[in-house]
């Protein structure tokens, strides 16, 4: 019996390595696709954006911001018709910025909340030990 | 356990074990078997990956504010697996008219019979917007349904018609500002370029051209997905507002006066920004292809850097400037103007072919006197001259960030083309060619307490979700500070002594007007002329310059008359649009401030 059973551990271990590999090729090929459809979905996205800021650029442009002027009844001014006045603290119209400067870390900080990225025995020591620690310093 | 179960299991035991040998000799097998090896390689090749052609964004542009002046817009490409086409005549139908597309060419192109090695697929048509795809799309799924995968021959089926997604250049705003964008070759789908203007010189940056990628499809190759990166997207110093307003006042000009074209120059001589740029003919850019319907071979894209032409009595605030600076006249100067002035084997006349007495050198810029100011260049003397002329830029390039920059050399002592008449004929702006942008430039460093900024369009750039803003450079300063001061009192004074038709109420603004005369085969007249104005204000802190020309108007040749009040309308609006309140308000606004 006990022959049997050793020559049949290899049979075990082959067939149990091969379920793992297929297992995991099988994920690994699902998370592949996935990425995939993600990668082609994003492009779309980018597309779409890149219309519809197009199309932003059509209703917002002169002629057609002109046009929705002229509709509601506003009219140009001229120098005659213009009064100055100043407001103290007021700047102007600033300069574009369509983008941060150089320098600016815009990645978003703390998107995972610190207590997931911790491990088991920092949580312990830092549980269980800390106070104490912190006491015996108070206490010399 | 008996004896009879144990020989069982035994064999069995052995059966799986050899089962499992065998499995894997099998395995060892195939993986070094020539054949394998190479069906393994081949499958690797066909279905692994392909090369496929990525359209990555092309960057936008914008004006000094935000404005979309050039973006992208998402368009298909329709086409024909023709291994699958059930019915070509349904396709035809279902596209006949589109984009122009006739029947008969839809039903050949459709009709073709599938050959792997030749013809596999085939393009119907190009750059159709989304709206006509959606449609497509539901006629499509509406004869699936009564005909799946166009089994019956019978019944419609739009089978074997495909249709790909990729970006087209787009510039919402059609003719505006066209002269300055340029245009990107958006037909060409695989090798568009940028022509002219913006389009052309920044090319390179905004890219967005299609390339030729690995696209793996193989879901282990994940990490190969290509990553073209996006174009840079650039802001502009234009300002869409004042470009538009600028581009309508040029077009009645052009109409009121009859004239060949309008060019005017918007600046801010204080860092050198183009805040509008316009000339004639404009095309609208979503239509780029009927520009050679519009322009002749001789005719610039983009008359402000594209052009150039005798500027004529503007170029006198250059030689009357050079000569303060060297001290060859000041305030108290004062010329005696005969009416003529013999130099080098000619005469040089006035405007009038009139003498205009005593005169200060005001006076002479007042009255815009030829012989006076080639009475100045001549003090001066040619070396001097000349080099001022190269300190203010003139026949070098102005290196404006825009394609199709034209200069024309300046000849000078030493060289084989120059006569000594031309210092006296330079010096009020015959016999020297320049272009507009060239011209304002070198004027500006006048309104710019002498330092002369590089010309140019490109505010910032937008690359990796970053904004880089450009720095404005120091191209040369030609001039003394107080020289400047003096040139723009001495300007401000003489348009406000001749009641000039470029004042504009309630500022004060320096100008000079402008009338070069065409040299028609070698002949010089006042029936054809170059109309031009330049000025800048306010005179105690400039922060404009306009330049405006205006070429062979009909009505009148002279600046004064035709491009003087171009100015005027433009400036008047201008300082609306810069938000600069009038001199005395700002005098009374200091006061409540402080």
């Amino acid at each position: 019996m006990q022959a049997i059973g050793l020559s049949l551990i290899p049979v075990v271990l082959i067939a149990a390595s091969i379920s793992i590999y297929l297992v995991i090729s099988a994920q690994a090929a699902a998370a592949g696709l996935e990425g995939m459809v993600l990668h082609f979905e994003e492009e779309k996205i980018l597309r779409t954006i890149a219309n519809q800021r197009s199309n932003l650029g059509y209703i917002t442009s002169y002629s057609q911001m002109q046009k929705r002027a002229e509709k509601m009844g506003f009219e140009s001014p001229s120098v005659q018709n213009i009064h100055h006045m100043v407001i103290n603290g007021y700047q102007g119209q600033q300069p574009v910025m369509i983008a941060p400067p150089p320098g600016e870390n815009t990645r978003p900080s703390g998107i995972v909340n610190s207590a997931y990225q911790e491990s088991l025995s920092s949580w312990i020591i830092a549980t269980f030990f800390s106070d104490s620690i912190a006491k015996g310093i108070s206490n010399e | 356990m008996n004896r009879i179960e144990n020989t069982r299991l035994s064999l069995v035991s052995i059966f799986l074990s050899m089962a499992s040998v065998l499995i894997l000799l099998m395995m060892v097998r195939i993986q070094n078997n020539g054949k394998y090896q190479e069906l393994s390689i081949k499958n690797e090749k066909e279905y692994s990956f392909a090369i496929e052609n990525y359209y990555p964004e092309r960057g936008n542009i914008y004006d000094r504010w935000g404005r979309l002046l050039a973006g992208n817009e998402d368009v298909f490409e329709v086409g024909v697996l023709l291994e699958n086409v059930r019915n070509p005549k349904t396709i035809a139908q279902i596209l006949d008219g589109v984009n122009g597309l006739e029947y008969f060419d839809i039903l050949k192109i459709a009709s073709q019979r599938y050959d792997p090695e030749k013809s596999v697929y085939s393009v119907l048509v190009d750059f159709l917007p989304s709206g006509v795809i959606d449609a497509l799309s539901q006629i499509y799924q509406d004869y699936e349904l009564e005909n799946p995968y166009g089994r019956k021959d019978t019944l419609p089926s739009l089978r074997g018609i495909v249709w790909y997604p990729h970006l087209k250049r787009n510039y919402p705003e059609n003719t505006l500002a066209s002269n300055v964008i340029g245009f990107y070759s958006f037909k060409d789908r695989s090798d568009g370029e940028g022509y002219f203007g913006v389009e052309e010189y920044y090319d390179d940056l905004l890219a967005g051209r299609p390339m030729d990628t690995f696209m793996p499809r193989n879901p282990y190759l994940l990490e190969e997905l290509p990553e073209v990166p996006a174009g840079a997207s650039l802001v502009l110093t234009i300002d869409r507002e004042i470009q538009a307003m600028v581009e309508m006042k040029l077009d009645e000009a052009v109409e009121e006066h009859q004239a060949e074209s309008a060019t005017a120059i918007i600046l801010d001589p204080r860092n050198g920004e183009i805040i509008a740029m316009a000339s004639q003919p404009r095309i609208n850019l979503n239509q780029y292809w009927q520009f050679e319907n519009q322009f002749s071979k001789e005719k610039p894209f983009n008359q402000a850097v594209g052009a150039v032409y005798e500027p004529g009595s503007v170029f006198k605030v250059l030689t009357m400037a050079a000569a303060f600076d060297n001290g060859t006249v000041d305030d108290e100067t004062i010329f005696n103007d005969p009416g003529r002035f013999e130099y080098g084997g000619s005469t040089i006349l006035n405007w009038n072919r009139r003498s205009f007495g005593k005169q200060t050198m005001q006076g002479c810029m007042q009255h815009s006197l030829n012989v006076c100011l080639a009475w100045v260049a001549t003090e001066m003397g040619a070396e001097s001259f000349y080099d001022y002329m190269q300190a203010f830029g003139i026949g070098r390039r102005s290196n404006i960030d825009l394609g199709g920059e034209l200069v024309y050399p300046m000849s000078s002592p030493g060289d084989s083309d120059w006569y000594p008449i031309q210092l006296a004929t330079n010096s009020f702006g015959q016999g020297v060619a320049v272009n507009p942008v060239q011209l304002a430039a070198a004027i500006s460093a006048v309104a710019n307490d002498g330092k002369m900024m590089k010309p140019h369009v490109l505010k910032a750039v937008i690359q990796n979700g970053k904004q880089y803003d450009t720095t404005p450079q120091v191209l040369s300063i030609p001039i003394k500070e107080e020289t400047a001061h003096t040139m723009t009192e001495m300007l401000v004074s003489s348009l406000e002594k001749e009641s000039s038709i470029a004042l504009v109420p309630g500022y004060r603004i320096a100008g000079k007007t402008g009338t070069a005369e065409i040299a028609i085969a070698g002949e010089y007249g006042i029936e054809l002329t170059n109309a031009s104005f330049v000025g800048w204000g306010p005179a105690t802190d400039p922060q404009f310059l306009v330049y405006v020309w205006i070429e062979k108007p009909k009505s009148s040749p002279w600046g004064s008359v035709v491009a003087a009040p171009v100015f005027s309308s433009i400036v008047q609006d201008l300082v609306i649009y810069l938000d600069i309140p009038p001199e005395q308000e700002t005098a009374n606004q200091i006061a409540i401030g402080n």
